[in-house]
């Protein structure tokens, strides 16, 4: 992958995670409700940002090319093999992706 | 040979321009960037300036769209603390712009391509030096990585 490609997929990832309702609903805020200190918000805020960039990053792949399995995607996104799988049964879990048969003893996903 | 690629580097460095967007908030930074206009303060014709009635407005997104679209730099000029025409907008701008930052950290592009100042309606002086300075720093930053947007060749 080139960086010019890279850089752009990051990116692109970037702008849809923060049109996410996840992001949106924690970064949004101007006052926080939750009984933790504003260095420890910032730390979550900082972890959910990371994965919803990560999981964009996924979605993304995933739109330009149909199916793929989590070897295509973790050179596709640079991220690593046990990272996606973490990220794929979070949007297993949400309804985001299936599965749609294997390749090379390998589930291919989809999104629904 | 050595020296001719020297010159040419010097010659492509000397000739970028770069393409700031500034997203100023109606009630302060606009105000004192037409300041700076009236009362002739000069400043570089760099920057291209977004009205936006406050810097809460401003989202997250914008920022990043603006650098997916081939900008060099993005300024946000807003209130000082405290004199927000809307009571909070600014610090709510403050607090995001954190997270901004370290979006545009995580995507690749230099962090410094972006920055938030306050400025207030009667600071044309200070508008015009913080485009001054801005240009000058992202030129020493060089061109955006997403140039190649603009110019595809």
């Amino acid at each position: 992958m080139s960086e010019k490609e890279s850089l752009k997929r990051k990116t692109d990832a970037a702008i849809d995670a923060f049109k996410s309702q996840r992001l949106r609903w924690v970064t949004g805020r101007s006052q926080v409700k939750v009984e933790i200190d504003e260095e420890r918000y910032r730390q979550v805020v900082d972890v959910i940002m990371r994965d919803e960039i990560e999981r964009h990053m996924i979605i993304g792949a995933l739109k330009e090319k149909g199916l793929l399995t989590v070897e295509e995607l973790s050179q596709l996104t640079g991220l690593q093999p046990n990272k996606i799988i973490q990220h794929m049964i979070a949007l297993r879990r949400n309804g985001v992706i299936t599965e749609a048969g294997e390749k090379n003893r390998q589930y291919l996903y989809r999104l629904i | 040979m050595a020296k001719e690629i020297f010159e040419e580097k010097k010659r492509a460095e000397e000739e970028f321009e770069p393409l700031i967007v500034a997203f100023c908030c109606n009630w302060c930074s606009y105000a004192g960037a037409d300041l700076a206009g009236t009362s002739r303060f000069e400043y570089p014709t760099n920057i291209r300036i977004i009205r936006v009635m406050c810097t809460g407005r401003i989202d997250p997104t914008f920022v990043l769209e603006t650098l997916r679209m081939g900008a060099d730099g993005v300024l946000i000029a807003g209130c000082h603390p405290g004199d927000c025409h809307y009571q909070k907008g600014n610090y709510m701008m403050e607090k995001r712009f954190d997270y901004v930052k370290k979006a545009v950290k995580s995507t690749g592009i230099e962090p410094e391509r972006v920055r938030l100042e306050w400025v207030s309606a009667s600071e044309g002086g200070k508008f015009a030096a913080l485009v001054r300075e801005m240009t000058a720093q992202i030129k020493q930053l060089g061109p955006s990585p997403f140039r190649f947007v603009r110019n595809p060749k």
